[in-house]
């Protein structure tokens, strides 16, 4: 998706993870994805520069759709789809 | 499912949290986790000793930058970690025999509460030989 398209974006659930260091937001994204269903998507906020790299290749192993990163000021924000 | 095996011999706090770090990623990715404790790990894993923990493995001038920089980032202490993972995935921690006597830990009881059995070392040999992942820390 282009950055205008996510800027756009409603997640389903976001996950507040701003402020934890690694893995926190990872783990955060692993335990609230089994909130959403099938096909929603999940936006992770993270002040954490590695979770940029870390989620997406989670998305990839994970089967999820990982649909792009948006940097807002001071944070990330990592939008997904459950498989 | 994957599994992963670590053989955590180090009874260090910066070894001890790198082991609580990985296994949360492992965690993540759906693995199975069995943490074998073997001589200075035992040592960590007492109940009275659990909290005391505070050497690190090499680089003892180095404490306070650590400390620093756990709590500058509000990093979880290293048992904090475990107890997380194991509300996430399959997890077994079970302490060597060898290395439970030498530090005077005999039974189960004698752990903290997240340790599940006491084994031999041929169960952690074998296991390493069968995982997908073998760590030694």
């Amino acid at each position: 998706m282009t950055e205008d398209e996510l800027k756009n974006l409603t997640a389903d659930k976001v996950v507040d993870a701003r402020g934890t260091a690694c893995p926190g937001p990872l783990l955060a994204a692993k335990q609230k994805i089994a909130e959403v269903q099938s096909g929603q998507v999940m936006e992770v906020q993270s002040t954490d520069v590695g979770t940029k790299r870390d989620i997406p290749k989670w998305c990839n192993k994970m089967g999820h759709e990982y649909l792009g990163t948006v940097e807002e000021a001071g944070y990330f924000k990592i939008f997904f789809k459950k498989q | 499912m994957a599994k992963m095996v670590i053989g955590l011999f180090s009874g260090s706090i910066d070894r001890l949290t790198g082991a609580g770090v990985i296994s949360s990623g492992a965690a993540a990715l759906d693995m199975d986790i069995e943490i074998y404790v073997l001589i200075m790990g035992a040592r960590a894993f007492m109940k009275e000793n659990s909290e005391k923990i505070n050497e690190l493995s090499e680089t003892p001038h180095l404490q306070d930058q650590f400390f620093n920089g756990l709590d500058k980032n509000k990093v979880k202490k290293w048992h904090e970690f475990l107890k997380d993972v194991k509300e996430i995935t399959n997890v077994k921690i079970l302490i060597c025999g060898l290395a439970g006597k030498i530090w005077g830990g005999e039974k189960t009881d004698d752990f903290i509460d997240l340790v599940d059995d006491i084994c031999g070392v041929g169960e952690y040999v074998d296991a390493a030989t069968n995982a997908d992942l073998h760590l030694f820390i």
